[in-house]
C-alpha cells in the first residue's frame, strides 16, 4: 500500500479521477497476457507527457516501483507489478498526433492501438508493418517496449525496424526525444537500445514510426501436409530456394481443429499440419513468386493447396490464424505460450522434442507460429481448475524453451523475457553478457525503480527447476 | 609534450584482444581500433594513439548455414571475403559501402557506413542479429544469438553499430543473410533529379537509385523477372552492365562529407552547394556524398543548413587542421549527456577512440 503522502502527490500529477486505489478495481490491473500476477498498490491514468514524467518523478523520489503499462496483452508479464508500486497506465494518450504521406512516418501517442494507425495510415495508401496477432488490442507503445512481431515480420522486421524516433521519459522523470527525422542521427543510438527494453529504461509518451506503401498485389495460399515434420521441411525448402515471403505461418492439427470449428474458414482439419504463405508486390511478382512456392510445395508433400480469391477469403484466412489462441479455448480453458526461436533448419528437430515433451507431461500441446522465422509458439493447453497442473505446465514449458537453447535457440521471439523467462537467461548469456546489459540498466535507471524484477534473473523469486544444467548452452555456443 | 611512439598490437584471438585492450586500459593508453583502415579519417582529431589494436588476424567465418540464412564471422574478416563465401550459397550481405574494397565487417558496424543497396536493405541495424564485444576491463560481452528474431535482453548490437568503437572493440558478429535475385538489372539516365523522383514513385521501388551532380542516375532492380522487365521497359532507360556498381563504390575523396536529411530536403540542400560542387546522392535514402572543394566556414555554413532541416553533416576524411576548423560531426543531440554516462559506464577512463566520437 502507498504511503498516502505518496498517493496525494500522484492525485496532483493525475488528478483525482484517474488516481486508482481502491482494492476492487486495482485487481483489474493484476494481469497481463501472461500466467501471473500481481496487484499493484495504485494505479494512475496518464494523460499527458508530462504527468508521465510527473508520475516518474514521485516514483524516483519516493523510490516505488513504476511499471508502464499499455494494454495489458503482453505475454511475458513485462505489465506485472511483481514488487507493487504504480501501473503507469497509459491508454489514455490514444491520438495519432501526425501522418506525413511524403515522408512516410507518423508520429503517434503510446497508447494508440496497433491496428488502429493501419486503418488510418490506409486512407494514404501506407500501412504500419509490425503485425502482432494482438493488433487489435495491443498499443504501440507496448509494441515499442517489446519489440513485438508478427506474422509479417518474416519479410518487414520487427518494430525496431519500424520506430525512428520516441519521446521517452527516464528514469529520472526528464523528457528526451531519442534521434531524429534523418538516417543516422549524431552519437550512439539510444532509440534502438531503448526499443525493446521492456519498460526497464524508459516510459514511452510519443513513437514516430515508418509507414510503407500497400502493395499493390497479395497473394495468399493455404497449403495442408501429412505431419508437422514434412510442413517444417518445406519451409527450409522455400527458403532455402531463396524465397523470402512476407509472411510463412505453420499451424499443427489441434489448432486446425479449433480454428475450424470456430472461424469455419476452411481449414482441413485431417492435415497434420497446414502452412499459410503469402506474397505481396506487383502483379507479376506475386504471381511468379506464387507458381514457385507453390512447385516447392507439392515437391514437398504438400496438398490441397488454395489459394485464396478473393480479400473476404484472404481476411478469412488470417482471421483463422490469428485468433487461433482464442479458439484454442474450445480444448482447455487455459493456455501457457512460449516463443523460443531456433535456426530455421533445427525447426523439425525442436517440433518432435516439444511433442515428446507434451507426451511426457501428458498436457496437449497446439503449435501455432512463424515459421519462416523459426520462431515457435507452442502452447500448452491445460485447466487451471485441475489442482497442481500449473506446476507441471510451468515445467513443460521450460523443458521446452531448454530444447530450444541446446539446439542454439533463444528465449523469445517476439514476447520479451519479462518475469516469465528472467530466471532462464544464464542458459543463453554468460555473467559478463549480463554484466554489460545490467550497466545500462544501472546508467540509466540507477534507483532501480523502472519494472524491477523483469529480463535480468531474480534469485529471490524464482528457482530455476534445471539449475544443474545451467551453462551447458553458454559453452555450447558458437563464439 | 612528451611525443610517444604508437605500439601496433595484431592480437590472433577474441580472447587475446581483450586481454591487450585490458592491459592497456589499465595503464590509461589511448587505445584505438583499426579494421581494415578505410574509415581511419572519419570523426574528430585524436587526442592521442597509444596502441593500434588491429583486428586484421581474427578474419574466420565462424559458421554459415545455407539453410538458416545467418552468418557467423570474426570482425576481422574483409567485407569482400565474407561475400564470396556467402556466394558459395548463392547469398550475400546486402551492403556496398564507398571507398572499397577493403573494409572489414567490424569496421563496417563501428562506422555504420552504407551504399546504394540502402535503398532497399537499410542498414546492417536492421540485419545485425549479434554482436560480441570486448570491453576495457577486459571482459567479452556478447548480445543477440543466431537467430533471425531474438528480443531476450537489450539490444546491444543497437548500443555499438555506429558507436566508432567508443565503447567497445567488436570481434565478432551475426547477420541474417539474403538470398541472390533471380534477376538483377541496372539501367541508367542522364536525366537528373526528376528522372530518379520519377524511378522511386513507381510501384516497384529500385534496390538502390543514384544520382550523381553531373545529371546521371543509376537504377537497380532486383527481384521477379517479368516485373523487372515491365518497369525497365516503361523508363526506357538503357543498360549499363552491373560492375559499374563495384567501380562505384571505390569512390572516396580525399576530403568528403556525408550529408543526411529527411528525404524530401536532400535535393533543396544539394542545390544549395557551391556552384560546380561534385557529390552523388542515393535521394530515396535522403543521404549524399560529397567531395568537400571548399574552405571550412562554407561546409560550417553548409551545415548549418542542413541540421536546420533536421539531418547531420559529417567529416568522412580530412587533414587536421581542416578537421578541427569545422568538427567532425556537428552540433551534438541534446541526449548526449546520457550517451556520456553510457560510455562512462564502459570505457570509465576514456581509453577508446579518445576525441573521436561524440562521447
Amino acid at each position: 500500500v502507498l504511503p498516502e503522502s505518496v498517493a496525494e502527490q500522484l492525485r496532483g500529477v493525475v488528478g483525482r479521477e484517474a488516481f486508482i486505489d481502491s482494492a476492487n478495481d486495482l485487481r483489474i490491473f493484476e494481469r497481463d497476457g501472461s500466467i501471473e500476477g500481481a496487484i499493484p498498490d495504485a494505479v494512475v491514468l496518464a494523460s499527458t507527457t508530462d504527468q508521465v514524467a510527473g508520475v516518474i518523478k514521485v516514483a524516483a523520489e519516493n523510490k516505488i516501483p513504476v511499471v508502464p503499462r499499455g494494454a495489458g496483452t503482453g505475454l511475458s508479464g513485462g505489465a506485472v507489478t511483481i514488487r507493487g508500486g504504480i501501473a503507469l497506465q497509459v491508454t489514455r494518450m490514444r491520438r495519432i498526433l501526425e501522418i506525413d504521406p511524403v515522408a512516410q512516418t507518423a508520429i503517434v501517442e503510446p497508447g494508440v492501438v496497433n491496428q488502429e494507425l493501419s486503418l488510418v495510415a490506409a486512407q494514404h495508401g501506407l500501412f504500419y508493418a509490425p503485425d502482432p496477432s494482438s493488433q487489435k488490442a495491443c498499443t504501440i507503445g507496448g509494441n515499442a517496449a517489446e519489440n513485438s512481431g508478427g506474422p509479417h515480420c518474416l519479410y518487414y522486421g520487427v518494430t525496431t525496424n519500424h520506430v525512428l524516433g520516441m519521446e521517452v521519459v527516464l528514469a529520472d522523470g526528464s523528457i528526451h526525444w531519442v534521434t531524429g527525422d534523418a538516417p543516422d542521427q549524431v552519437g550512439l543510438d539510444l532509440c534502438g537500445v531503448l526499443v525493446g527494453s521492456e519498460g526497464t529504461l524508459c516510459a514511452i509518451t510519443k513513437i514516430k514510426v515508418r509507414l510503407l506503401r500497400i502493395p499493390p498485389s497479395i497473394a495468399t495460399m493455404l497449403a495442408a501436409f501429412p505431419s508437422i515434420e514434412t510442413a517444417s521441411q518445406a519451409v527450409s525448402a522455400v527458403i532455402g530456394h531463396g524465397i523470402v515471403p512476407a509472411a510463412l505461418e505453420m499451424m499443427d492439427n489441434v489448432t486446425v481443429g479449433a480454428v475450424e470449428a470456430h472461424y469455419k474458414a476452411g481449414y482441413p482439419t485431417d492435415a497434420g499440419a497446414v502452412l499459410l504463405v503469402e506474397v505481396d508486390g506487383t502483379e507479376e511478382s506475386t504471381r511468379e513468386l506464387m507458381e514457385s512456392i507453390g512447385r516447392i510445395l507439392s515437391d514437398n508433400h504438400g496438398y490441397a493447396m488454395r489459394e485464396a480469391q478473393t480479400p473476404a477469403e484472404r481476411e478469412l484466412l488470417w482471421a483463422g490464424r490469428k485468433g487461433a489462441i482464442g479458439a484454442l479455448g474450445r480444448i482447455k480453458p487455459n493456455y501457457y505460450l512460449h516463443d523460443g526461436v531456433v535456426p530455421r533448419s533445427r525447426l523439425p528437430q525442436v517440433l518432435s522434442a516439444v511433442g515428446e515433451i507434451g507426451e511426457h507431461y501428458k498436457l496437449p500441446v497446439a503449435n501455432v507460429f512463424h515459421a519462416g522465422d523459426g520462431n515457435l509458439h507452442p502452447n500448452i493447453l491445460f485447466d487451471m481448475r485441475d489442482g497442481d497442473v500449473l506446476h507441471q505446465v510451468e515445467s513443460a514449458g521450460e523443458e521446452m524453451l531448454r530444447a530450444v537453447v541446446e539446439l542454439g535457440g533463444t528465449l523469445s521471439g517476439e514476447h520479451g523475457i519479462g518475469l516469465e523467462k528472467n530466471a532462464f537467461m544464464p542458459w543463453i548469456y554468460s555473467p559478463d553478457d549480463l554484466d554489460a546489459m545490467h550497466r545500462v540498466k544501472d546508467i540509466l535507471d540507477p534507483k532501480g525503480i523502472l519494472n524491477p524484477g523483469k529480463i535480468f534473473p531474480d534469485p529471490s523469486r524464482k528457482t530455476v527447476h534445471l539449475a544443474g544444467r545451467t551453462g551447458l548452452a553458454v559453452e555450447a555456443r558458437w563464439w | 609534450v612528451v611525443v610517444k611512439a604508437t605500439t601496433v598490437e595484431k592480437p590472433a584471438s577474441a580472447e587475446e584482444l581483450a586481454a591487450t585492450l585490458r592491459d592497456a586500459a589499465a595503464q590509461k593508453l589511448a587505445v584505438v581500433p583499426v579494421g581494415g583502415g578505410r574509415a581511419r579519417g572519419m570523426g574528430g582529431v585524436l587526442d592521442g594513439c597509444d596502441v593500434e589494436l588491429h583486428t586484421s588476424r581474427l578474419d574466420r567465418v565462424l559458421e554459415h548455414t545455407q539453410a538458416d540464412m545467418v552468418v557467423s564471422v570474426e570482425a576481422g574478416i574483409t567485407l569482400e571475403a565474407l561475400q564470396e563465401e556467402l556466394a558459395k550459397a548463392g547469398q550475400f550481405l546486402p551492403l556496398d559501402p564507398f571507398n572499397s574494397p577493403g573494409h572489414t565487417i567490424g569496421g563496417l558496424l563501428a562506422t555504420g557506413w552504407t551504399g546504394p543497396l540502402r535503398l532497399r536493405f537499410r542498414s546492417p541495424r536492421d540485419f545485425l542479429i549479434g554482436i560480441r564485444v570486448a570491453l576495457p576491463d577486459g571482459k567479452l560481452a556478447t548480445g543477440g544469438g543466431r537467430v533471425v528474431k531474438n528480443v531476450s535482453g537489450y539490444d546491444m548490437m543497437k548500443l555499438h553499430y555506429g558507436a566508432l568503437g567508443s565503447l567497445g572493440v567488436i570481434v565478432a558478429a551475426s547477420f541474417k543473410v539474403f538470398p541472390k535475385p533471380l534477376h538483377d538489372v541496372t539501367v541508367s539516365s542522364g536525366g537528373g533529379w526528376n528522372a530518379a523522383t520519377h524511378a522511386l514513385s513507381t510501384p516497384l521501388t529500385p534496390t538502390a537509385l543514384e544520382l550523381d551532380s553531373d545529371g546521371r542516375v543509376l537504377a537497380r532492380y532486383t527481384g521477379s523477372p517479368d516485373a523487372i522487365d515491365r518497369v525497365v521497359r516503361e523508363l526506357g532507360w538503357k543498360a549499363v552492365d552491373p560492375s559499374v556498381w563495384t567501380v562505384y563504390s571505390h569512390r572516396a575523396p580525399e576530403r568528403w562529407a556525408r550529408i543526411a536529411v529527411p528525404r524530401d530536403a536532400l535535393r533543396r540542400i544539394l542545390q544549395a552547394l557551391p556552384s560546380g560542387s561534385e557529390w552523388w546522392a542515393s535521394p530515396g535514402v535522403g543521404m549524399a556524398h560529397w567531395a568537400v572543394n571548399v574552405e571550412a566556414s562554407a561546409v560550417r555554413e553548409i551545415r548549418a543548413r542542413v541540421e536546420a532541416a533536421g539531418g547531420t553533416l559529417w567529416m568522412l576524411a580530412a587533414l587536421d587542421e581542416f578537421m578541427r576548423e569545422v568538427g567532425a560531426w556537428g552540433t551534438p543531440p541534446a541526449t548526449v549527456e546520457v550517451m556520456r554516462r553510457l560510455k562512462n559506464a564502459f570505457d570509465p577512463d576514456g581509453v577508446l577512440n579518445p576525441g573521436r566520437f561524440v562521447v
